[in-house]
Protein backbone atom coordinates (compact mmCIF):
# COMPACT_ATOMS: atom_id res chain seq x y z
CA UNK A 1 0.00 0.00 0.00
CA UNK A 2 0.84 3.30 -0.86
CA UNK A 3 1.20 6.39 1.66
CA UNK A 4 -1.26 7.97 -1.34
CA UNK A 5 -3.51 5.08 -0.96
CA UNK A 6 -3.21 5.12 2.69
CA UNK A 7 -4.48 8.96 3.12
CA UNK A 8 -6.90 8.41 0.80
CA UNK A 9 -8.44 5.54 2.74
CA UNK A 10 -7.98 7.34 6.20
CA UNK A 11 -9.57 10.86 4.45
CA UNK A 12 -13.09 9.19 3.40
CA UNK A 13 -13.26 6.92 6.35
CA UNK A 14 -12.67 9.49 9.10
CA UNK A 15 -14.47 12.35 7.21
CA UNK A 16 -17.50 9.48 6.57
CA UNK A 17 -17.52 8.96 10.68
CA UNK A 18 -17.48 12.43 11.72
CA UNK A 19 -20.60 12.89 9.08
CA UNK A 20 -22.16 10.01 11.24
CA UNK A 21 -20.99 11.81 14.16
CA UNK A 22 -22.44 15.23 13.69
CA UNK A 23 -26.12 13.85 13.48
CA UNK A 24 -25.89 11.93 15.94
CA UNK A 25 -24.43 14.57 18.66
CA UNK A 26 -26.82 16.91 16.99
CA UNK A 27 -30.17 14.80 17.87
CA UNK A 28 -28.98 13.27 21.31
CA UNK A 29 -26.70 16.06 22.50
CA UNK A 30 -30.09 18.24 22.57
CA UNK A 31 -31.50 15.52 24.82
CA UNK A 32 -28.63 15.45 27.16
CA UNK A 33 -29.32 19.79 27.18
CA UNK A 34 -32.73 19.44 28.07
CA UNK A 35 -32.09 16.69 30.66
CA UNK A 36 -29.06 18.86 32.24
CA UNK A 37 -31.38 22.10 32.75
CA UNK A 38 -34.17 20.27 33.65
CA UNK A 39 -31.60 18.67 36.92
CA UNK A 40 -30.44 22.38 37.06
CA UNK A 41 -33.66 23.54 37.39
CA UNK A 42 -34.76 21.33 39.91
CA UNK A 43 -32.18 21.34 41.77
CA UNK A 44 -32.16 25.38 42.05
CA UNK A 45 -36.23 24.58 43.47
CA UNK A 46 -34.99 22.24 45.81
CA UNK A 47 -33.19 24.91 47.48
CA UNK A 48 -35.85 27.06 47.42
CA UNK B 1 0.91 44.82 4.97
CA UNK B 2 1.45 46.26 1.92
CA UNK B 3 -1.03 47.70 -1.13
CA UNK B 4 -0.67 44.42 -3.45
CA UNK B 5 -1.29 42.06 -0.11
CA UNK B 6 -4.38 44.32 0.58
CA UNK B 7 -5.96 44.25 -2.14
CA UNK B 8 -5.45 40.51 -2.65
CA UNK B 9 -6.63 39.95 0.51
CA UNK B 10 -9.80 42.07 0.06
CA UNK B 11 -11.23 40.10 -2.95
CA UNK B 12 -12.89 37.28 -0.49
CA UNK B 13 -16.58 36.67 -0.99
CA UNK B 14 -17.85 37.65 2.42
CA UNK B 15 -20.49 40.07 2.10
CA UNK B 16 -23.17 42.37 4.57
CA UNK B 17 -25.16 39.03 4.99
CA UNK B 18 -22.52 36.89 6.22
CA UNK B 19 -21.59 39.83 8.81
CA UNK B 20 -25.72 39.53 9.88
CA UNK B 21 -24.89 35.62 10.55
CA UNK B 22 -21.98 35.98 12.77
CA UNK B 23 -23.39 39.19 14.88
CA UNK B 24 -26.56 36.88 15.32
CA UNK B 25 -24.35 33.84 16.59
CA UNK B 26 -22.39 35.86 18.87
CA UNK B 27 -25.72 37.56 20.46
CA UNK B 28 -27.06 33.93 20.87
CA UNK B 29 -24.16 33.21 22.66
CA UNK B 30 -24.05 36.06 25.06
CA UNK B 31 -27.90 35.63 25.73
CA UNK B 32 -27.29 31.69 26.93
CA UNK B 33 -25.21 33.26 29.65
CA UNK B 34 -27.53 35.09 30.72
CA UNK B 35 -30.01 32.61 30.41
CA UNK B 36 -28.37 30.09 32.53
CA UNK B 37 -26.21 32.61 35.05
CA UNK B 38 -28.89 31.59 37.72
CA UNK B 39 -27.29 27.97 38.04
CA UNK B 40 -23.79 28.73 38.24
CA UNK B 41 -24.42 29.23 42.19
CA UNK B 42 -22.35 26.61 43.60
CA UNK B 43 -18.06 25.84 42.43
CA UNK B 44 -19.08 22.13 41.29
CA UNK B 45 -21.89 23.67 39.24
CA UNK B 46 -19.48 26.83 38.21
CA UNK B 47 -16.32 25.03 37.20
CA UNK B 48 -18.17 21.23 36.34
CA UNK B 49 -21.73 21.85 35.43
CA UNK B 50 -22.89 20.12 38.24
CA UNK B 51 -20.96 16.91 36.76
CA UNK B 52 -24.61 16.46 35.08
CA UNK B 53 -23.34 16.60 31.28
CA UNK B 54 -24.41 13.15 29.64
CA UNK B 55 -22.29 11.43 27.00
CA UNK B 56 -23.57 12.97 23.37
CA UNK B 57 -23.23 16.70 25.38
CA UNK B 58 -19.75 15.74 26.40
CA UNK B 59 -18.83 14.71 23.18
CA UNK B 60 -20.05 17.90 21.30
CA UNK B 61 -18.17 19.47 24.68
CA UNK B 62 -15.14 18.07 24.46
CA UNK B 63 -15.03 18.43 20.65
CA UNK B 64 -16.33 22.43 20.96
CA UNK B 65 -12.80 23.04 23.44
CA UNK B 66 -10.53 20.93 21.14
CA UNK B 67 -11.46 22.18 17.55
CA UNK B 68 -10.26 25.51 18.66
CA UNK B 69 -9.79 28.54 15.50
CA UNK B 70 -5.90 28.68 16.53
CA UNK B 71 -5.79 24.35 16.18
CA UNK B 72 -7.41 25.26 12.60
CA UNK B 73 -5.08 27.54 11.51
CA UNK B 74 -2.05 26.15 12.50
CA UNK B 75 -3.44 22.80 11.10
CA UNK B 76 -3.78 24.08 7.78
CA UNK B 77 -0.58 25.60 8.17
CA UNK B 78 0.89 22.17 8.69
CA UNK B 79 -0.91 21.06 5.62
CA UNK B 80 0.24 23.61 3.81
CA UNK B 81 3.75 23.31 4.20
CA UNK B 82 3.74 19.75 4.66
CA UNK B 83 1.26 18.10 2.70
CA UNK B 84 -0.80 15.16 2.98
CA UNK B 85 2.43 13.83 5.71
CA UNK B 86 0.58 16.32 8.35
CA UNK B 87 -2.30 13.27 8.54
CA UNK B 88 0.03 11.02 10.46
CA UNK B 89 -0.70 13.71 13.48
CA UNK B 90 -4.68 13.37 12.88
CA UNK B 91 -4.37 9.55 13.17
CA UNK B 92 -2.45 9.50 16.37
CA UNK B 93 -4.63 11.84 17.67
CA UNK B 94 -7.72 9.79 16.75
CA UNK B 95 -6.38 6.46 18.08
CA UNK B 96 -4.79 7.97 21.19
CA UNK B 97 -8.17 9.20 22.30
CA UNK B 98 -9.86 6.04 21.38
CA UNK B 99 -6.99 4.27 23.66
CA UNK B 100 -7.83 6.57 26.57
CA UNK B 101 -11.82 6.27 25.70
CA UNK B 102 -11.05 1.99 26.01
CA UNK B 103 -9.14 2.17 29.07
CA UNK B 104 -9.78 5.16 30.97
CA UNK B 105 -5.45 6.12 30.93
CA UNK B 106 -5.50 8.23 33.68
CA UNK B 107 -8.91 10.10 32.79
CA UNK B 108 -10.90 7.14 34.39
CA UNK B 109 -9.12 7.25 38.05
CA UNK B 110 -9.17 11.05 37.70
CA UNK B 111 -12.98 10.97 37.79
CA UNK B 112 -13.51 7.91 40.07
CA UNK B 113 -11.56 10.65 42.60
CA UNK B 114 -14.17 13.25 42.26
CA UNK B 115 -11.66 15.99 41.56
CA UNK B 116 -11.91 18.80 40.03
CA UNK B 117 -8.77 20.00 38.72
CA UNK B 118 -5.99 18.33 37.87
CA UNK B 119 -3.90 19.88 41.22
CA UNK B 120 -7.21 18.96 43.32
CA UNK B 121 -5.44 15.15 42.21
CA UNK B 122 -2.22 16.13 43.25
CA UNK B 123 -3.32 17.29 46.70
CA UNK B 124 -5.26 13.86 47.81
CA UNK B 125 -2.53 11.90 45.74
CA UNK B 126 0.54 13.72 47.45
CA UNK B 127 -0.02 17.20 49.69
CA UNK B 128 -1.42 20.57 49.76
CA UNK B 129 2.35 21.90 48.44
CA UNK B 130 2.21 19.74 45.65
CA UNK B 131 -0.76 21.08 44.05
CA UNK B 132 0.00 24.81 44.93
CA UNK B 133 3.41 23.85 42.75
CA UNK B 134 0.97 21.62 40.02
CA UNK B 135 -1.41 24.81 40.46
CA UNK B 136 1.24 27.38 39.75
CA UNK B 137 3.22 25.57 37.18
CA UNK B 138 0.11 24.99 35.19
CA UNK B 139 -1.41 28.40 35.11
CA UNK B 140 2.13 29.25 34.57
CA UNK B 141 2.54 27.37 31.12
CA UNK B 142 -1.45 27.68 30.50
CA UNK B 143 -1.59 31.21 30.38
CA UNK B 144 1.70 32.38 28.87
CA UNK B 145 0.08 29.73 26.18
CA UNK B 146 -3.10 31.35 25.44
CA UNK B 147 -1.33 34.78 25.09
CA UNK B 148 -1.25 34.75 21.16
CA UNK B 149 -4.86 33.16 19.93
CA UNK B 150 -6.06 36.24 19.37
CA UNK B 151 -3.77 37.23 17.05
CA UNK B 152 -4.10 33.79 15.36
CA UNK B 153 -7.95 34.67 15.34
CA UNK B 154 -7.34 37.80 14.06
CA UNK B 155 -5.36 36.54 10.91
CA UNK B 156 -8.03 34.19 10.24
CA UNK B 157 -10.77 37.32 10.01
CA UNK B 158 -7.83 39.45 8.02
CA UNK B 159 -8.70 36.19 5.48
CA UNK B 160 -12.00 35.37 5.37
CA UNK B 161 -13.55 38.71 5.55
CA UNK B 162 -10.53 41.18 3.82
CA UNK B 163 -10.38 43.80 6.86
CA UNK B 164 -7.46 45.60 6.74
CA UNK B 165 -5.06 43.91 9.51
CA UNK B 166 -3.20 46.95 10.58
CA UNK B 167 -6.28 49.15 11.17
CA UNK B 168 -8.72 50.28 14.01
CA UNK B 169 -12.12 47.93 12.79
CA UNK B 170 -9.81 44.87 13.23
CA UNK B 171 -9.08 45.92 17.06
CA UNK B 172 -12.07 46.68 17.80
CA UNK B 173 -13.52 43.51 16.62
CA UNK B 174 -11.23 41.95 18.48
CA UNK B 175 -12.25 43.91 22.27
CA UNK B 176 -15.75 43.09 21.13
CA UNK B 177 -15.53 39.10 20.86
CA UNK B 178 -13.08 39.05 23.80
CA UNK B 179 -15.83 40.93 25.97
CA UNK B 180 -18.46 39.10 24.43
CA UNK B 181 -16.17 35.94 25.88
CA UNK B 182 -15.95 37.43 29.19
CA UNK B 183 -19.70 38.05 29.61
CA UNK B 184 -21.05 34.71 28.87
CA UNK B 185 -17.99 32.89 30.70
CA UNK B 186 -18.52 35.25 33.92
CA UNK B 187 -21.97 34.81 34.08
CA UNK B 188 -22.62 31.32 33.18
CA UNK B 189 -19.49 29.58 34.02
CA UNK B 190 -19.32 25.77 32.43
CA UNK B 191 -22.67 25.31 31.93
CA UNK B 192 -23.24 28.05 29.43
CA UNK B 193 -19.42 27.14 28.49
CA UNK B 194 -20.74 23.74 27.90
CA UNK B 195 -24.23 24.99 25.98
CA UNK B 196 -21.87 27.51 23.91
CA UNK B 197 -19.99 24.51 22.96
CA UNK B 198 -23.12 22.21 21.88
CA UNK B 199 -24.35 25.22 19.47
CA UNK B 200 -20.04 25.77 17.96
CA UNK B 201 -20.66 22.08 16.93
CA UNK B 202 -23.84 21.61 15.38
CA UNK B 203 -23.08 24.92 13.59
CA UNK B 204 -19.22 23.96 13.02
CA UNK B 205 -19.69 20.68 11.96
CA UNK B 206 -21.82 20.68 9.23
CA UNK B 207 -20.05 23.80 8.30
CA UNK B 208 -16.48 21.87 7.78
CA UNK B 209 -18.36 19.27 6.06
CA UNK B 210 -19.95 21.18 3.43
CA UNK B 211 -16.74 23.21 2.98
CA UNK B 212 -14.87 20.28 2.68
CA UNK B 213 -17.34 19.31 0.00
CA UNK B 214 -16.87 22.49 -1.83
CA UNK B 215 -13.41 22.21 -1.70
CA UNK B 216 -12.90 19.03 -3.34
CA UNK B 217 -15.85 19.76 -6.00
CA UNK B 218 -13.88 22.89 -7.06
CA UNK B 219 -10.30 21.54 -7.21
CA UNK B 220 -10.86 18.38 -8.53
CA UNK B 221 -9.70 14.88 -6.04
CA UNK B 222 -7.48 14.01 -8.59
CA UNK B 223 -6.03 17.52 -9.07
CA UNK B 224 -5.37 17.80 -5.54
CA UNK B 225 -2.87 14.53 -5.11
CA UNK B 226 -1.29 15.51 -8.24
CA UNK B 227 -0.24 18.97 -7.31
CA UNK B 228 1.02 17.99 -4.06
CA UNK B 229 3.61 15.45 -6.01
CA UNK B 230 4.40 17.92 -8.07
CA UNK B 231 4.93 20.81 -5.29
CA UNK B 232 5.94 18.34 -2.33
CA UNK B 233 7.45 15.37 -4.01
CA UNK B 234 7.59 12.72 -1.66
CA UNK B 235 7.45 14.39 1.48
CA UNK B 236 4.34 15.52 1.09
CA UNK B 237 3.22 11.96 1.51
CA UNK B 238 5.80 9.88 3.85
CA UNK B 239 6.03 11.28 6.83
CA UNK B 240 8.53 9.49 8.41
CA UNK B 241 11.00 11.20 5.73
CA UNK B 242 13.43 13.18 8.05
CA UNK B 243 15.06 16.71 7.15
CA UNK B 244 11.41 17.71 6.00
CA UNK B 245 10.24 19.01 9.56
CA UNK B 246 9.14 15.53 10.05
CA UNK B 247 11.37 12.43 10.95
CA UNK B 248 10.56 9.88 13.20
CA UNK B 249 11.12 11.72 16.31
CA UNK B 250 8.59 14.13 15.35
CA UNK B 251 5.90 11.04 15.10
CA UNK B 252 7.09 10.06 18.68
CA UNK B 253 6.62 13.86 19.77
CA UNK B 254 3.47 13.55 18.47
CA UNK B 255 2.24 10.48 20.03
CA UNK B 256 2.86 12.22 23.09
CA UNK B 257 1.62 15.74 22.93
CA UNK B 258 -1.43 15.54 20.22
CA UNK B 259 -1.98 11.94 21.27
CA UNK B 260 -1.30 11.20 25.03
CA UNK B 261 -0.92 14.87 26.41
CA UNK B 262 -3.99 16.15 24.56
CA UNK B 263 -6.87 13.89 25.51
CA UNK B 264 -5.60 12.60 28.83
CA UNK B 265 -3.02 15.23 30.56
CA UNK B 266 -3.98 18.67 28.95
CA UNK B 267 -6.73 20.35 31.67
CA UNK B 268 -9.42 21.62 29.30
CA UNK B 269 -10.01 18.57 28.13
CA UNK B 270 -10.06 16.39 31.21
CA UNK B 271 -12.04 19.23 32.71
CA UNK B 272 -14.23 18.14 30.49
CA UNK B 273 -13.83 14.04 31.37
CA UNK B 274 -14.05 15.67 35.63
CA UNK B 275 -17.66 17.29 34.56
CA UNK B 276 -19.19 14.00 33.12
CA UNK B 277 -21.86 12.23 34.90
CA UNK B 278 -20.24 8.76 35.29
CA UNK B 279 -17.07 7.06 34.49
CA UNK B 280 -18.87 4.91 31.83
CA UNK B 281 -20.29 7.93 30.20
CA UNK B 282 -16.83 9.67 30.28
CA UNK B 283 -15.47 6.49 28.38
CA UNK B 284 -18.09 7.04 26.17
CA UNK B 285 -17.18 10.17 25.38
CA UNK B 286 -13.65 9.84 24.91
CA UNK B 287 -14.31 6.98 22.30
CA UNK B 288 -17.15 9.13 19.85
CA UNK B 289 -14.40 12.36 20.84
CA UNK B 290 -11.72 9.98 19.16
CA UNK B 291 -13.28 10.74 15.52
CA UNK B 292 -13.37 14.72 16.15
CA UNK B 293 -10.00 14.89 17.49
CA UNK B 294 -8.57 13.10 14.37
CA UNK B 295 -11.02 15.45 12.74
CA UNK B 296 -10.05 18.76 14.26
CA UNK B 297 -6.12 18.11 12.88
CA UNK B 298 -7.53 15.79 9.82
CA UNK B 299 -9.57 18.54 7.74
CA UNK B 300 -7.62 21.85 8.28
CA UNK B 301 -4.74 19.97 7.34
CA UNK B 302 -6.84 19.21 3.83
CA UNK B 303 -8.08 23.23 3.75
CA UNK B 304 -4.17 23.70 4.39
CA UNK B 305 -3.76 21.35 1.59
CA UNK B 306 -6.44 22.71 -0.56
CA UNK B 307 -5.18 26.05 -0.30
CA UNK B 308 -1.63 25.20 -1.44
CA UNK B 309 -3.31 23.80 -4.89
CA UNK B 310 -5.34 26.98 -4.57
CA UNK B 311 -2.28 29.03 -5.14
CA UNK B 312 -0.03 26.99 -6.73
CA UNK B 313 -2.03 25.32 -9.66
CA UNK B 314 -5.42 27.13 -10.09
CA UNK B 315 -6.14 30.48 -12.40
CA UNK B 316 -8.38 31.96 -9.66
CA UNK B 317 -5.24 31.49 -7.25
CA UNK B 318 -2.60 32.80 -9.29
CA UNK B 319 -2.55 36.33 -7.86
CA UNK B 320 -1.48 35.16 -4.28
CA UNK B 321 1.26 32.65 -5.96
CA UNK B 322 3.81 35.81 -5.62
CA UNK B 323 2.99 36.94 -2.67
CA UNK B 324 3.02 33.57 -0.76
CA UNK B 325 6.40 32.19 -2.72
CA UNK B 326 8.02 35.41 -3.77
CA UNK B 327 10.55 34.65 -7.01
CA UNK B 328 14.07 34.14 -6.51
CA UNK B 329 15.79 37.11 -6.05
CA UNK B 330 12.96 39.08 -4.87
CA UNK B 331 13.22 41.74 -2.03
CA UNK B 332 9.84 41.19 -1.15
CA UNK B 333 9.42 39.15 1.76
CA UNK B 334 6.66 35.90 1.30
CA UNK B 335 3.16 36.16 3.18
CA UNK B 336 2.92 34.66 6.23
CA UNK B 337 1.17 31.53 5.08
CA UNK B 338 -0.99 31.04 8.08
CA UNK B 339 -2.92 33.36 5.89
CA UNK B 340 -3.30 30.92 2.60
CA UNK B 341 -6.27 28.55 4.12
CA UNK B 342 -8.41 31.66 5.26
CA UNK B 343 -7.88 33.84 1.95
CA UNK B 344 -9.21 30.03 -0.08
CA UNK B 345 -11.99 29.83 2.12
CA UNK B 346 -12.85 33.54 1.57
CA UNK B 347 -12.35 33.28 -2.05
CA UNK B 348 -13.99 29.83 -3.13
CA UNK B 349 -17.23 29.78 -0.31
CA UNK B 350 -20.25 31.65 -1.79
CA UNK B 351 -22.35 34.42 0.32
CA UNK B 352 -23.62 32.49 3.43
CA UNK B 353 -22.00 29.54 3.71
CA UNK B 354 -19.09 31.86 4.28
CA UNK B 355 -21.03 33.34 6.76
CA UNK B 356 -21.88 30.11 8.86
CA UNK B 357 -18.27 28.54 8.06
CA UNK B 358 -17.08 32.39 9.59
CA UNK B 359 -19.87 32.43 12.47
CA UNK B 360 -18.65 28.53 13.02
CA UNK B 361 -14.81 29.46 13.56
CA UNK B 362 -15.25 32.39 15.61
CA UNK B 363 -17.68 30.42 17.93
CA UNK B 364 -14.31 28.23 17.50
CA UNK B 365 -12.13 31.28 18.80
CA UNK B 366 -14.39 31.72 21.69
CA UNK B 367 -15.12 28.28 22.88
CA UNK B 368 -11.54 28.03 23.22
CA UNK B 369 -10.90 31.47 25.34
CA UNK B 370 -13.50 30.52 27.18
CA UNK B 371 -12.74 27.08 28.34
CA UNK B 372 -9.34 28.20 29.02
CA UNK B 373 -10.35 31.22 30.75
CA UNK B 374 -12.57 28.97 33.02
CA UNK B 375 -9.93 26.54 33.58
CA UNK B 376 -7.21 28.46 34.43
CA UNK B 377 -8.87 30.90 36.74
CA UNK B 378 -10.68 27.57 38.47
CA UNK B 379 -7.11 26.61 39.30
CA UNK B 380 -5.95 29.89 40.58
CA UNK B 381 -8.59 30.30 42.84
CA UNK B 382 -9.05 26.37 43.81
CA UNK B 383 -5.67 25.24 43.78
CA UNK B 384 -3.64 28.31 44.56
CA UNK B 385 -5.22 30.73 46.26
CA UNK B 386 -7.68 28.66 48.31
CA UNK B 387 -5.39 25.91 49.72
CA UNK B 388 -2.72 28.68 50.81
CA UNK B 389 -5.77 30.68 52.54
CA UNK B 390 -6.12 30.23 56.58
CA UNK B 391 -9.52 31.35 56.84
CA UNK B 392 -12.52 29.47 55.31
CA UNK B 393 -13.00 30.39 51.77
CA UNK B 394 -16.72 30.81 50.88
CA UNK B 395 -18.22 29.11 47.74
CA UNK B 396 -19.94 32.74 47.11
CA UNK B 397 -16.42 34.00 47.57
CA UNK B 398 -14.13 31.62 45.94
CA UNK B 399 -17.06 32.38 42.45
CA UNK B 400 -16.29 35.80 42.49
CA UNK B 401 -12.65 35.24 42.76
CA UNK B 402 -12.52 33.03 40.10
CA UNK B 403 -14.92 35.85 37.56
CA UNK B 404 -12.41 38.40 38.46
CA UNK B 405 -9.18 36.27 37.26
CA UNK B 406 -11.61 35.42 34.04
CA UNK B 407 -11.47 39.37 33.65
CA UNK B 408 -7.84 40.11 34.55
CA UNK B 409 -6.92 37.21 32.17
CA UNK B 410 -8.96 39.06 29.39
CA UNK B 411 -6.80 41.94 29.73
CA UNK B 412 -3.62 39.93 29.44
CA UNK B 413 -4.61 38.45 26.33
CA UNK B 414 -6.07 41.55 25.07
CA UNK B 415 -2.41 43.10 25.82
CA UNK B 416 -0.64 40.58 24.52
CA UNK B 417 -2.26 40.17 21.31
CA UNK B 418 -2.54 43.58 20.35
CA UNK B 419 0.73 45.17 21.84
CA UNK B 420 3.22 41.80 21.80
CA UNK B 421 6.36 42.17 19.11
CA UNK B 422 8.15 39.14 20.16
CA UNK B 423 9.36 37.68 16.77
CA UNK B 424 8.90 34.06 17.47
CA UNK B 425 7.09 31.78 15.28
CA UNK B 426 3.47 31.09 17.01
CA UNK B 427 3.25 27.68 17.25
CA UNK B 428 7.03 27.03 18.44
CA UNK B 429 5.78 29.39 21.22
CA UNK B 430 3.07 27.30 22.09
CA UNK B 431 4.42 24.09 22.07
CA UNK B 432 7.18 25.43 24.61
CA UNK B 433 5.35 27.35 26.87
CA UNK B 434 2.58 24.40 26.92
CA UNK B 435 5.45 21.77 27.29
CA UNK B 436 6.33 23.66 30.53
CA UNK B 437 3.36 22.31 32.32
CA UNK B 438 2.37 18.94 30.23
CA UNK B 439 5.77 17.62 30.15
CA UNK B 440 6.17 16.90 33.95
CA UNK B 441 1.87 16.33 34.65
CA UNK B 442 1.92 13.63 32.22
CA UNK B 443 4.69 12.19 34.36
CA UNK B 444 3.33 12.90 37.45
CA UNK B 445 0.07 12.16 36.61
CA UNK B 446 0.45 9.06 35.00
CA UNK B 447 3.22 7.87 37.69
CA UNK B 448 0.44 9.37 40.35
CA UNK B 449 -2.06 7.18 38.87
CA UNK B 450 -0.82 3.78 38.57
CA UNK B 451 2.66 3.50 40.36
CA UNK B 452 1.79 3.36 44.56
CA UNK B 453 5.16 4.37 45.34
CA UNK B 454 5.55 7.48 43.65
CA UNK B 455 6.37 9.96 46.52
CA UNK B 456 5.71 13.80 46.76
CA UNK B 457 9.34 14.38 46.79
CA UNK B 458 9.22 12.47 42.81
CA UNK B 459 6.23 14.20 42.14
CA UNK B 460 7.95 17.67 43.11
CA UNK B 461 11.00 17.15 40.73
CA UNK B 462 8.90 15.38 37.83
CA UNK B 463 7.22 18.76 37.47
CA UNK B 464 10.37 21.13 38.14
CA UNK B 465 11.69 19.13 35.23
CA UNK B 466 8.96 20.89 33.31
CA UNK B 467 10.95 24.08 33.09
CA UNK B 468 13.76 22.47 30.99
CA UNK B 469 11.38 23.22 28.30
CA UNK B 470 12.11 26.65 28.18
CA UNK B 471 15.68 25.51 26.14
CA UNK B 472 12.75 25.23 23.51
CA UNK B 473 12.83 28.57 23.06
CA UNK B 474 14.99 30.04 19.87
CA UNK B 475 16.77 32.64 21.89
CA UNK B 476 17.03 30.37 24.38
CA UNK B 477 18.42 27.50 22.20
CA UNK B 478 20.80 30.29 20.47
CA UNK B 479 21.98 31.61 23.67
CA UNK B 480 22.91 28.13 24.93
CA UNK B 481 24.13 27.03 21.62
CA UNK B 482 21.41 24.32 20.40
CA UNK B 483 21.04 26.09 17.56
CA UNK B 484 23.65 27.61 15.57
CA UNK B 485 25.19 30.04 12.15
CA UNK B 486 26.40 27.56 9.90
CA UNK B 487 26.75 30.32 7.73
CA UNK B 488 25.61 34.20 7.51
CA UNK B 489 21.54 33.68 7.71
CA UNK B 490 21.49 29.74 8.11
CA UNK B 491 21.17 28.34 11.38
CA UNK B 492 21.52 24.56 12.28
CA UNK B 493 19.23 23.22 15.03
CA UNK B 494 21.65 20.65 17.54
CA UNK B 495 18.68 19.21 19.03
CA UNK B 496 15.20 19.99 17.46
CA UNK B 497 12.28 21.17 19.83
CA UNK B 498 10.72 17.96 19.59
CA UNK B 499 13.54 16.38 20.44
CA UNK B 500 14.12 19.02 23.35
CA UNK B 501 10.19 17.68 24.75
CA UNK B 502 11.01 14.04 24.51
CA UNK B 503 14.05 14.77 26.42
CA UNK B 504 12.07 16.68 28.80
CA UNK B 505 9.49 14.01 29.21
CA UNK B 506 12.67 11.07 30.08
CA UNK B 507 14.23 13.62 32.28
CA UNK B 508 10.59 14.21 34.09
CA UNK B 509 10.09 10.41 34.03
CA UNK B 510 13.77 9.33 35.61
CA UNK B 511 13.85 12.31 38.52
CA UNK B 512 10.05 11.24 39.75
CA UNK B 513 11.42 7.45 39.71
CA UNK B 514 14.54 8.15 41.60
CA UNK B 515 12.86 11.03 43.99
CA UNK B 516 10.27 8.62 44.91
CA UNK B 517 12.89 5.83 45.73
CA UNK B 518 14.79 7.88 47.60
CA UNK B 519 12.50 9.96 49.62
CA UNK B 520 9.46 7.85 49.83
CA UNK B 521 6.17 9.48 51.32
CA UNK B 522 5.11 8.02 55.16
CA UNK B 523 2.46 4.99 54.33
CA UNK B 524 -0.86 7.18 53.99
CA UNK B 525 -3.64 5.07 56.35
CA UNK B 526 -6.81 3.25 55.41
CA UNK B 527 -8.93 6.43 55.72
CA UNK B 528 -6.75 8.40 54.00
CA UNK B 529 -6.08 5.71 50.86
CA UNK B 530 -3.78 5.48 48.25
CA UNK B 531 -5.44 6.69 45.09
CA UNK B 532 -2.51 4.82 42.73
CA UNK B 533 -4.27 1.81 40.82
Amino acid sequence: MTWELLWKIVFIGVVSLFALLSVLVTILGARDVKRMLKELKSEESEEE
Amino acid sequence: MNEATQEALSRTNFTTIDTVIVAVYLLLSVAIGLMVKRYAGSMANYIGAGRKVGTWLGVATMTGTELGLVTVMYSAQKGFSGGFAAFHIAVIAGVATLFVGLTGFIVGPLRRARVLTIPEFYEKRFNKSIRVIGGIMLVFGGVLNMGLFLKAGSMFIVGVTGLASDGEVLKWVMVGLLVMVLIYTTLGGMISVILTDYVQFVVLSFGLLVATGMAVSKLGWSKIFETVHTELGDAGFNPTIEGTGFGWSYILWMLVTAGLIGSAVWPTAVSRALAMRSEKALKQQYCWSSISFAVRFLIPYFWGICALVFISATPEGADLKALFFPPEGSTQEGLNNLYAMPVFIGRILPPVLIGIITAGMIAAFMSTHDSYFLCWSSVITQDIVAPLRKKPFSTKSRVKLTRIVIILMGGYVLYWSLFYKGGEDIWDYMAVTGGIYFTGAFVVLMLGVYWKKMSSFGALLGLLAGFLMVVGLEPVQKAVGLKVESSPGEWTEVLTSPQIGLITVGISLVLSVLGSLMRPDKAKGKEEGNLAV
